[in-house]
């Protein structure tokens, strides 16, 4: 089991003087703590466009009947491609987590690391959220549209290929991941012997609850009302996806106040001892 | 200055001091990118949040111009609309001080409205925009945080304000609305402009029973109809707002650092 990791106080000298590759550089720059930010949210948006684009190319082509030959090229494909990926990625993704973090799991660490790793944090909520709107925005819109004009023959339509099976099991991976990276590299908050957060309790409830809402919207559409009508009652649970994911403040709110933490016990550590170049300079 | 003397005033004039002294603090790490971060991928999980609350409770109301009715949708639009508008509401009143929330989700939903209907209605499905706009709620959030900011009150800005946002949300809509209310005769009858974007653009996948959404006993009120709908509409917003509260307070705020105990 990881144990709690002890910070090591910084030392002035080494963040400003550049002892290593981490602590040389300020945490909160844009290439350091934010760059996950940047490279997740462009991987996400570069999967949602490519398959905005091939929907609007195959969807009238090849997806008004299930039992085509089309629609298994351009569908059925598509279907297994987002599950194959998602699968590998999530595998390698969660294993350099789980496999470093367990390397790293009661090495001390400096201060500035600590605030690295905060804004990684969220970095990775941040696309979480962008995931969550895609999802419960985005793509729902085109399936509004798609299903009240075409007759479904299929719970695989060319809208909830995307939709359902790709953003919808993307956002559980992306807030159980979340969850992870705080568990291994942010134990001040989310060490296991804490127990486990409200926060991401209700956060990845929530991701979970919107995939096991497809089976229901499906079994409602097959033998309850097949047209669509958006307010239906079977649709409503989808809701409860984006209140419960108002756990992502309460993430944002730990993580402030953790900072504020750090901020002060560095403020103590430089009052109590002040390094060497700031006596010079006093 | 006279007024400085008193214990009171010293007390407050020092506690203005500290708190000026903390909002100029600097520190180490704790800088602006902080604040850039969290306002604005905040916006995505607010909009969405927002948007399939709409979508899933009162959606059909707002994704045709024909369903903009008089009974149906002032009730059920204020309703879902507020929910959200509510949450955020709180959480920046207890965060910040802020009365923004009303109005951040509402800018947030209006983009990501507007995002929604222009690709994935009108480019994708053909529809025109002038039949599948979205409605907007900014002007009736602004009212809203107007009220929370001179009341400092949850409970008076629900008994004052959720009412007014059923108003105002039909009211400020009606005007967009209003070119397609306009009588057009068509196939020897006499309709609005609406119902016939309704006939003309298909939507075979909408129940036909649900299309002829005017019925039943309001009709006998003749001309009060907008009225009584608007006045059940704000009650309703009211009941939606503490659902929004329940959001800001139970789903965002308790939560914080707050741990479910491993045996």
């Amino acid at each position: 089991m990881a144990q709690p990791q002890s910070i090591r106080p910084q030392s002035p000298g080494s963040y400003e003087t550049g002892q290593s590759t981490i602590s040389s550089r300020n945490p909160t720059d844009w290439s350091v703590g934010w760059k996950s930010l940047f490279w997740g949210c462009a991987l996400v948006m570069g999967a949602n466009i490519f398959l905005w684009f091939w929907d609007y190319e195959f969807a009238f082509t090849a997806g008004l009947n299930s039992a085509s030959p089309e629609f298994s090229l351009y569908f059925r494909s598509l279907f297994w491609g987002e599950l194959i990926t998602l699968g590998v990625f999530t595998g390698v993704w969660y294993g350099w987590i789980i496999r470093t973090g367990r390397e790293i799991a009661g090495q001390p660490y400096e201060r500035s690391e600590e605030v690295r790793r905060i804004a990684v944090l969220w970095s990775i909520i941040g696309v979480t959220s962008l995931s969550i709107y895609i999802e419960a925005s985005f793509w729902p819109n085109w399936d509004g549209s798609w299903h009240q004009t075409m007759v479904r023959d299929t719970a695989l339509t060319p809208t909830h290929i995307p939709m359902f099976y790709f953003f919808f099991p993307l956002s559980v991976v992306l807030a159980l991941g979340a969850y992870l990276y705080g568990m291994y590299r942010i134990p001040a908050l989310y060490s296991r012997e804490k127990g486990f957060p409200w926060s991401f309790f209700l956060l990845i409830t929530a991701a979970v609850l919107e995939c096991m809402e497809v089976a229901f919207n499906e079994w409602g559409h097959s033998l309850w009302i097949s047209e669509e009508f958006f307010a239906v009652p079977f649709h409503w649970p989808f809701v409860a996806y984006g209140w419960l994911a108002s756990g992502m403040f309460a993430v944002w709110g730990e993580t402030i106040l953790r900072l504020f933490e750090i901020e002060k016990a560095e403020e103590e550590a430089n009052t109590i001892a002040p390094s060497r170049p700031q006596a010079v300079a006093d | 200055m006279a007024a400085a003397t008193t214990p009171a005033a010293l007390a407050e004039a020092q506690r203005r001091l500290e708190l000026r002294a903390l909002l100029q603090k600097k520190y180490k790490w704790i800088d602006g990118k902080w604040d850039l971060v969290f306002w604005i991928t905040a916006i995505f999980v607010v909009a969405g949040a927002a948007d399939i609350t709409k979508q899933l409770f009162a959606g059909d109301w707002d994704f045709w111009t024909d369903w903009k009715d008089p009974q149906w949708w002032p009730v059920i639009t204020a309703f879902a609309t507020i929910i959200i508008p509510s949450a955020l509401q709180y959480i920046q009143w207890a965060a910040w001080r802020f009365p923004t929330g009303a109005t951040y989700t509402a800018v947030c939903f209006f983009m990501a409205a507007w995002v929604g209907r222009y690709f994935q209605w009108h480019v994708a499905e053909s529809y025109p925009m002038n039949f599948v706009w979205p409605i907007s709620t900014v002007c009736a959030a602004i009212i809203l945080d107007w009220i929370l900011m001179k009341t400092k009150s949850f409970i008076l800005t629900s008994l004052i304000g959720a009412p007014i946002w059923a108003l105002l949300v039909w009211a400020f809509n009606y005007i967009p609305l209003a070119p397609f209310l306009q009588p057009a005769h068509f196939m020897q009858h006499v309709l609005t402009v609406s119902d016939v974007q309704g006939i003309v653009y298909i939507r075979s996948q909408t129940p036909e029973y649900l299309r002829h959404i005017e019925r039943g006993a309001l009709r006998s009120f003749l001309g009060e109809t907008q009225y009584v709908s608007l006045a059940f509409g704000g009650t309703l917003a009211v009941a939606g707002y503490w659902i929004g509260q329940f959001i800001g307070r139970y789903l965002a705020v308790w939560p914080i650092r707050r741990y479910i105990k491993t045996l």
